[in-house]
């Protein structure tokens, strides 16, 4: 009997079954898993392009949504393109609808693109006529041309006469007419030379951008929100950078429209400045725009330690002078908010249910044959398929949405199916020794596996079609189906073969 | 008819005949019956579907809905105050799961959700609200998808079936119990009201792997079998399928009690349906069909 357990254990089978359970246990102890926003909490918007367009204009589109949606200062967003027309933005953790509806907006409007210089608005993004193809140099400058509209150009001409090196600022969806508190460095920062390129005369941003934009900013020294409220009178918003998060609640409550605009890890406070003004530049202007003579074919240069930065860099400036003229307009075809207090409930309820349904696979397998020794292994080894399914997902970093939930369910319900046509197999065997002519263990296991791989392989079929076909959330589904199905036939099914032979065969 | 043989040392023998007794008439069917009452069924569901057939979800055909958790309520009532305060005709239905209780609230395209959640809030501040919205157009693609992938999934598993069998007849009739597992889902889906969503349609994708699983099973059994009888095979595969359509009746029904996820739910629903009619499909139609298939005099030569 000892001997047998030992053989049991050292079977291939069982042995490959052990790997994996242990694999997917570390797996989703070092890795948690990732779950999908209808589950953890978020806003998830469907947009679809007014047109189908070719995939060089779809990675401008998702580029520059990243771009502008950053400024909003939210977190964790996902932008994927899918096919031709869909745009799917997955945003997490945003916690009202509010927020979620400025979301939308964001990706139904077109970009809002200024140009500013010493504090005037020389150009916006319909000024911009064409932005060329932009070029890295062999020593890491890098080159965008584009050409500005006859009327913005003259604009600069006048404005910039014989100021050379003053800087040149461009925004993206700036939050105008808006009253910004930031932290005491932030404001030093801002009203500082930092952002003058070379010249330490001309205005600071702070000047720059009250005067162009209508933003006024403020320091944090613990005002209350009342307070705040009476500074921002007129304007159309309140923008919170890094400061108590208690503010925000506090100014909504006094009917104040807030954004708030979180610190990421290691952000400096330049970098927060420039994203919350979405602001790109400054640059300094070049001698030649600075004659008085209008120029409408202009470039924006940089220098950058290495190829890739300067490509990098380019490649944002590049993205930026097109959003505000953008090809395709975007329309929110569909939308989907979920709470993250609410998210959290789906969790357990997902826990609750499968554990539900597993003691009434128990149960039931019990009730059916009157053995413990049966329902507990069946029911233990769909447990393990569950266990190794997760730890996949988590090792994928596969984003648990509830259709996938609902592929490992089916997963887990045809394996059930395939367990007890092998444990029938195994017992009519047994039960027709003395009457019929015998079929050996081996023969009935082949039949119980044509069947087990049968049907394994008709929803694999079926399923890889939605995987390959399909925009959306059903993607999720198939590939959990088509998932657990492989983990059983190749991992949890030959095992429980395994195991159920050595507990039957005992009696 | 042999009887079923008790008094074995089988672990499972006492149960085993026990659930081979409450069968057995099925054994003893006339074929002809077998075939001809699900097939009947099969027509009465066709016809249910064209009169009868389910609403497309909001998903499926565009529109806006809020669901609020932690709401008790009486819909119609909400639903009156709703339309009036909002000027547009909504509908609510209410839902409930172990934990929590709550209200649906349908409005057509074009209503703003947050329009909707602040009414709502001042009657239930302390409610969880979820919303979403999905404009026509893309319903409409949702829909093309949908159809294309079931269509799609039904040929490749038809395809995999007669690779499986290489044996017209027998995958013919798999194919066919799963078109008819299928159509009765649909038109049990209309008779109670369950929308057509996109979660729905992976539940009926679903049901092609689960039918076929059953079917495989009887098919394999009786075309490769070992039991001296076709009856005595029969048998022993019924019993099997019972054993696994319980069970797997058993686990959905659970999920479907516990969850208050909508997706879950319907998921759940439209697959007990399913495997409702495909009791009937596989243990009768198909068997019947199997039945008839072996038992007609050889003309020589195996297919």
């Amino acid at each position: 009997m000892r001997r047998k357990t030992k053989r049991l254990l050292l079977s291939w089978r069982v042995l490959l079954l052990i790997i994996f359970l242990v694999g997917s246990i570390v797996t989703l102890a070092v890795r948690p898993l990732t779950f999908g926003i209808d589950i953890s909490g978020g806003v998830a918007l469907v947009a679809q392009t007014e047109h189908p367009v070719d995939s060089k204009t779809m990675e401008l589109v998702v580029d520059s949504l990243q771009r502008r949606l950053n400024t909003l200062g939210v977190r964790e967003i996902t932008i994927e393109a899918q096919g031709d027309r869909i745009v799917l933005v997955k945003v997490a953790n945003v916690s009202t609808e509010e927020q979620a509806n400025q979301i939308k907006a964001v990706i139904e409007s077109q970009g809002v693109f200024y140009m500013e210089f010493a504090g005037v608005i020389f150009g916006t993004g319909q000024d911009i006529e064409y932005v060329g193809i932009y070029q890295i140099k062999p020593d890491n400058t890098w080159v965008v041309p584009f050409r500005i509209s006859k009327k913005a150009a003259e604009r600069f001409a006048r404005l910039a006469y014989g100021k050379k090196g003053w800087p040149v600022d461009m925004f993206l969806d700036p939050p105008a007419n808006s009253l910004m508190v930031v932290p005491d460095s932030v404001y030093r920062l801002m009203n500082s030379t930092e952002f003058n390129a070379e010249a330490p005369e001309a205005p600071t941003l702070l000047e720059r951008i009250n005067r162009a934009l209508n933003i006024s900013v403020v320091a944090y020294a613990n005002q209350s929100a009342e307070e705040i409220k009476r500074l921002a009178e007129g304007k159309e918003k309140v923008v919170l950078v890094d400061v108590p998060q208690e503010l925000q609640a506090g100014l909504e409550d006094l009917n104040v429209t807030v954004r708030y605009v979180l610190r990421k890890p290691g952000e400096t406070d330049r970098q927060i400045i420039t994203r919350t003004l979405g602001l790109y530049g400054p640059y300094a202007v070049g001698e030649g725009l600075t004659v008085g003579e209008p120029q409408q074919d202009v470039q924006i240069t940089g220098r950058a330690p290495d190829r890739l930065t300067a490509e990098q860099e380019a490649r944002k400036i590049y993205t930026v002078l097109k959003s505000g003229s953008l090809p395709v307009k975007l329309t929110v075809v569909g939308m989907e908010f979920i709470s993250p207090r609410l998210g959290k409930n789906f969790k357990t309820q997902a826990l609750y249910a499968g554990i539900g349904a597993l003691i009434t696979v128990l149960l039931i397998i019990y009730l059916h044959y009157r053995n413990w020794k049966i329902a507990i292994p069946v029911a233990s080894t769909s447990l393990f398929e569950v266990i190794i399914i997760l730890g996949f997902a988590a090792l994928i970093r596969w984003n648990l949405d509830l259709p996938s939930i609902a592929g490992i369910i089916a997963a887990i319900g045809t394996g059930v199916d395939q367990q007890v046509v092998i444990t029938d197999e195994l017992l009519s065997g047994e039960r027709s020794t003395r009457i019929t002519r015998r079929a050996s263990v081996l023969k009935r296991m082949g039949r119980a596996f044509f069947v087990i791989f049968a049907s394994a392989a008709t929803t694999i079929a079926a399923m890889s079609f939605l995987l390959v076909y399909f925009v959306g959330t059903l993607k999720g589904f198939a590939f959990t189906t088509i998932l657990g199905v492989l983990i059983g036939i190749l991992v949890t099914r030959p095992a429980y073969a395994e195991i159920a032979k050595y507990l039957l065969g005992e009696d | 008819m042999p009887k079923s043989r008790t008094g074995e040392k089988s672990p499972s023998g006492g149960m085993g005949s026990r659930k081979r007794k409450l069968l057995g008439f099925l054994a003893e069917m006339d074929y002809r019956k077998m075939i001809t009452y699900p097939l009947a069924v099969f027509i009465l569901a066709l016809i249910l579907v064209a009169v009868n057939f389910p609403p497309l979800g909001i998903d499926l055909r565009g529109g806006v809905v809020v669901t609020a958790y932690g709401v008790d309520a009486n819909p119609d009532q909400l639903a009156r105050e709703l339309s009036q305060r909002l000027g547009v005709e909504v509908r609510v239905e209410s839902f409930t799961g172990v934990d929590t209780r709550g209200v649906r609230v349908y409005a057509p395209v074009g209503t703003d959700p947050t329009d909707i959640i602040k009414v709502m809030k001042e009657k239930y501040p302390n409610a969880q609200y979820t919303h979403s919205e999905v404009q026509p157009t893309f319903g409409e693609m949702a829909q093309r998808q949908g159809i294309k992938a079931i269509v799609l999934a039904f040929i490749a598993m038809a395809v995999v079936v007669f690779l499986f069998f290489r044996d017209p007849v027998p995958s013919m009739t798999i194919i066919f119990s799963a078109l008819s597992d299928m159509t009765i889902a649909i038109a049990l889906m209309g008779i109670f009201g369950i929308e057509l969503t996109t979660a729905t349609i992976a539940a009926l994708l679903m049901l092609i792997g689960y039918t076929v699983d059953s079917n495989i099973l009887l098919t394999t059994k009786l075309l490769r079998r070992k039991e001296d009888t076709i009856e005595e095979a029969y048998l022993s595969a019924v019993s099997t399928g019972f054993t696994m359509s319980t069970t797997t009746l058993g686990a959905l029904l659970v999920l479907w009690l516990i969850s208050t996820s909508q997706t879950i739910d319907n998921i759940a629903i439209v697959l007990i349906f399913g495997l409702l009619a495909d009791f009937m499909n596989t243990w009768i139609l198909n068997a019947g069909v199997l039945k008839w298939y072996l038992s007609r005099p050889s003309r020589g030569g195996s297919s």
